[in-house]
């Protein structure tokens, strides 16, 4: 359905995209990921030619969209979704979704209305259509924004961040009705940094990394088991939250707000976040003695999706005694929240004589 | 670490809100110590707004409670949010210091 051959975008001397080159077939759903700045969302606004392409080209059916000259048409078979919703701020909700087809596809106004409302219905907010987006959350927002582009009847949608501008409280009801277009077949691209959802609703993913689809494949492949390096420090990344802890000083605060975000992000229950926060202070707690020595502990929480495990290292280097040990009455406490916070507790001595302390933490 | 202080009578129902963790803790057991100290009356410490106790937190509690009983007052928990309550649990702490489900309980039982 769309061929794009060694399509490039430069930006001045900045040269974005360096050559990406894939097939998409109806139906599919490819989403993209990668660090920022790799040219996702650059990609993205070059398949309907909110940017120009500078190199390469670009089929749809056989037609090549890089040449075209009727760009709206273009733009009205692969219709996109932004991270910032862009709804018209002046027109109610059901005039952001009638105003498109009654002005570009020639339907009567009458046929717009019945269409729209049948899409408000599909993403749940049929009870808003005379509200106006100010009157509505981010979550709604967006929604509102998918149907707008659903009643312009595109082959394919584009949608570049659709969540990332919202609180992590309303992701999920637009991840929702996004699984559900998957559901029904529509062809999509979306660029996003929701990789529980990119894993479940994708048929292909496209890492993309140094200008170019670095590494693609099915979910399974790119998640669990990446074949090349860059694909997999980027996978181990954003599984994995790391951080150094050197000093008696440390902000507590801003470290349970880390771990806080880490756990959002994967939208862990409150649970597994409380556990995770409460684990890392009674370790820290323990600890303080060498932490007021000099001594510095590497904490590590990784998140395994395939086993639904949060998994806490510490690395403690040599000359630390093993904090799961209680050694007096202070430590016990802390130990009894531990031990009961903790599917399971161990600990190894690294060849270095560092001490390596595990603990998969409980979720529910 | 926020506390408020509301007298009804001669019982102080103090109101902390937020997190206590081990630098929290400090201010949350200053401030209990200077309202318990020297009094006999009962002392409720309303938790609607505790969102997060550590171990340090559960010590600044237990040390509250007996001093309360030092001064010949009365200490008591009320209105654990469930994560928080959990804590108070697995630590054992529902064994040294009363807990009620509401503060008219707390109230009415001080």
């Amino acid at each position: 359905m769309i061929r794009i051959d060694n399509l490039g975008k430069r930006f001045g001397e900045l040269e974005v995209l360096k050559g990406v080159s894939t097939t998409i077939s109806k139906g599919e759903v490819i989403s993209i990921i990668g660090p920022s700045g790799c040219g996702k969302s650059t990609l993205l606004r070059c398949l309907n030619l909110l940017e120009q392409p500078t190199a390469g080209r670009i089929f749809v059916d056989d037609v090549e969209l890089t040449q075209s000259s009727d760009v709206p048409a273009l733009r009205q078979r692969m219709n996109m979704v932004f991270q910032n919703f862009n709804l018209f701020a002046h027109f109610t909700v059901l005039e952001n979704l009638t105003l498109g087809p009654v002005k570009l596809l020639k339907k009567s106004p009458a046929e717009a209305e019945e269409r729209a409302r049948a899409l408000l219905h599909m993403v749940g907010l049929a009870d808003r259509a005379d509200h106006l987006p100010h009157e509505l959350s981010g979550g709604q927002k967006q929604r509102v924004a998918i149907a707008r582009c659903l009643a312009m009847d595109p082959e394919v949608m584009l949608l570049d961040e659709p969540t990332s501008a919202l609180d992590p409280t309303m992701v999920s009801e637009v991840l929702a009705v996004i699984r559900n277009l998957a559901k029904r077949g529509l062809t999509m691209l979306i660029v996003t940094h929701e990789m529980d959802f990119a894993r479940d609703v994708s048929s292909r993913v496209f890492y993309m990394d140094e200008g170019r689809i670095y590494e693609e494949g099915p979910p399974g492949q790119i998640f669990d088991h990446p074949q090349r390096d860059r694909t997999k420090a980027f996978i181990h990344r954003i599984r994995t939250f790391q951080a150094v802890i050197d000093s008696p000083n440390v902000d507590i605060f801003a470290l349970h707000a880390d771990i806080g975000r880490f756990c959002d992000k994967h939208l862990l229950p409150p649970k597994a976040k409380h556990n995770a926060e409460l684990l890392v202070e009674e370790l820290i707690q323990i600890l303080m003695p060498d932490l007021m020595a000099g001594k510095a502990l590497g904490l590590t929480i990784d998140y395994s999706e395939s086993k639904r495990q949060l998994i806490l290292s510490l690395e403690l280097p040599p000359g630390v005694g093993n904090p799961l040990v209680a050694e007096d009455e202070f430590a016990e406490l802390s130990l009894r929240l531990i031990n009961n916070l903790a599917d399971s507790t161990g600990c190894e001595t690294l060849d270095s004589g560092a001490l390596k302390i595990e603990i998969r933490i409980k979720q529910a | 670490m926020e506390i408020t202080v509301e007298l009804r009578g001669d019982t102080k129902i103090l109101r902390p809100a937020g997190r206590l963790d081990f630098e929290s803790s400090k201010v949350f057991q200053a401030r209990v110590l200077d309202e318990v100290s020297g009094s006999a009356g009962l002392c409720v410490v309303d938790a609607t707004e505790l969102s997060y106790v550590s171990s340090a937190g559960l010590r600044a509690f237990l040390v509250a409670a007996r001093e309360a009983g030092r001064a010949g007052g009365s200490f008591s928990v009320c209105c654990l949010q469930p994560l928080v309550a959990e804590v108070f649990e697995l630590s054992g702490f529902k064994q040294i210091i009363p807990f009620h489900d509401d503060l008219e309980a707390a109230l009415n039982h001080g």
